[in-house]
């Protein structure tokens, strides 16, 4: 981890719809492959980024019960989606769509993660946005990092049931909003 | 594990010596970039070309087949997971066509719409089934309500089938001790008519006797007038009692003649009855069944029925 920490600009960054942000990480979470898209993004150099944690890029308004999600579901050998925005080295951020997946080798086991990012709709990154302060402000209210993933996840969990919708079901609702 | 791929490289900044030795690195780049393309020919998606030099040549060689392997390597992880999506009935999960190009983009685009078909087609057979389920459950109550209301009824003409043979046992009865009292009448009134005759013969013999006395008064003259006269009045009392006894014998005639049609009468209609409690029986024996034949009542078909149609209404619901 870096000592000083970025501070965020409220510059943001976009990138092209033919363009993929991709990243691969040991089963650990560390990066092992970033493509040219992820290292300008993020303004980073690759020796910067290789070998670090996943959270590099972390930006402070992603709530904890995401990321939460995204490992209980990846440990679960299922693909995990999320609109995600993350902090650049510089302090701009970029919202991204993430699907994540384990990769396999020939025995079926996990050898790593693998991140591929899209651009995500103005409509899907306002409602996400949404969505993520709600979160971020229910786990605000905890002191312990436990406790502040646990109110998120709860607090989420509320949103989907008065939804009548699974978390997959939400983000490709937000998906489809923007596609049309 | 090969020195290539995955684990992090430290990236070597272009220097002044990277021309001295650069067919030696060349040689080394190509060799590097052979050994990723073989891994992800045989299927391997994990393996990446790492750095290769600082020269602007290198960076974009290396950037350029990273890139053609990080878009083979989506689209086989939509493809794969878009479709095992897709067999799990999980049609909302789409085929992300952003960031693919060309054939790739086109290829993810007609898996798209097979999906979309996919799921038409699951939508279709869940409505199919949720009808033939409203179907059966219609037709579940609806047969339920009707053996309920034969069973019901079976039950009610079982009663009155019953009543009606009751009925008629009795009138049967009370027809044939009708008859019986009818008999009687006739056999009465032949002692009537042997008891007429009797007094006919002793009407005849007394007015033969009374004549007898006539012609003996005459022989005794004035002497024998008043035996005269009673002698005459004895005759007179045969004559009527000759007369009454004609009356009586007309009359049991009469009586015999209306006996003979009551008993006619009589007869008819216990033989009626019986016909009518033959059709009784053969009501009851369809309503409640035989008892010792394979012929199942009114309230055992509707019974089958039911536990045919619940059958046949469970089948429709596990299949």
């Amino acid at each position: 981890m870096k000592n000083t920490r970025v501070r965020p600009t409220g510059r943001e960054r976009t990138f092209s719809e033919d363009e993929l942000i991709v990243t691969k990480t040991d089963p650990r979470g560390s990066i092992t492959y970033a493509n040219d898209v992820f290292l300008r993004m993020s303004a980073l150099h690759e020796e910067d980024a290789l070998g670090q944690p996943h959270n590099l890029i972390r930006h402070p308004d992603m709530p904890r019960a995401v990321f939460k999600l995204l490992w209980d579901t990846l440990k679960d050998r299922r693909e995990m989606f999320a609109y995600v925005v993350n902090l650049a080295a510089d302090g701009a951020h970029y919202w991204v769509f993430a699907h994540v997946t384990p990769s396999y080798d020939d025995t079926g086991r996990v050898v790593g993660y693998h991140s591929n990012r899209r651009v995500p709709s103005r409509s899907a990154v306002t409602a996400a946005d949404d969505l993520y302060r709600v979160l971020r402000a229910a786990e605000s209210r905890h002191d312990r990092p436990q406790d502040a993933v646990a109110a998120g996840h709860a607090a989420l969990q509320q949103i989907l049931a008065e939804r009548n919708r699974t978390y997959d079901e939400l983000v490709w609702d937000l998906s489809a909003g923007g596609a049309r | 594990m090969r020195g290539i791929g995955v684990r992090p490289h430290r990236a070597r900044r272009a220097t002044g010596d990277s021309q001295t030795d650069e067919p030696l690195a060349r040689d080394q780049a190509v060799r590097l970039v052979i050994e990723v393309c073989e891994r992800a020919a045989t299927g391997d998606m994990e393996a990446r070309v790492p750095v290769l030099g600082g020269s602007e040549q290198a960076v974009r060689f290396r950037s350029a087949v990273n890139g053609l392997l990080d878009h083979v390597d989506a689209f086989v992880r939509e493809a794969g997971a878009a479709s095992a999506a897709a067999a799990e009935g999980r049609f909302h999960r789409r085929f992300l066509t952003q960031g693919l190009a060309g054939t790739f983009r086109a290829a993810a685009e007609q898996i798209t719409h097979s999906n979309q078909v996919m799921s038409r087609t699951a939508a279709q057979f869940a409505e199919a089934a949720r009808q033939r389920q409203a179907l059966a459950d219609d037709l579940e109550s609806a047969v339920l309500t009707v053996s309920e209301q034969v069973a019901t009824a079976a039950t009610e003409m079982g009663r009155s089938a019953n009543g009606l043979a009751d009925f008629a046992r009795v009138a049967v009865t009370d027809a044939e001790r009708g008859l019986g009292t009818v008999s009687s009448l006739r056999s009465s009134s032949d002692e009537i008519r042997h008891a007429v005759d009797l007094i006919n013969q002793v009407a005849a013999q007394t007015r033969l006797l009374a004549l007898n006395a006539t012609i003996e008064a005459a022989r005794a003259g004035s002497a024998g007038r008043g035996f005269g006269v009673v002698a005459n009045e004895v005759k007179n009392l045969a004559n009527e009692t000759s007369a009454s006894s004609e009356q009586i014998m007309n009359q049991v005639n009469t009586v015999q003649q209306s006996a003979a049609d009551a008993i006619g009468v009589l007869e008819a209609v216990t033989n009626r009855i019986r016909e009518m409690s033959g059709l009784v029986e053969g009501i009851a024996l369809a309503v409640d069944g035989g008892r010792h034949t394979d012929n199942a009542g009114l309230s055992q078909l509707a019974e089958v029925l039911r536990a045919e149609v619940s059958r046949f209404v469970t089948t429709i619901r596990e299949s």
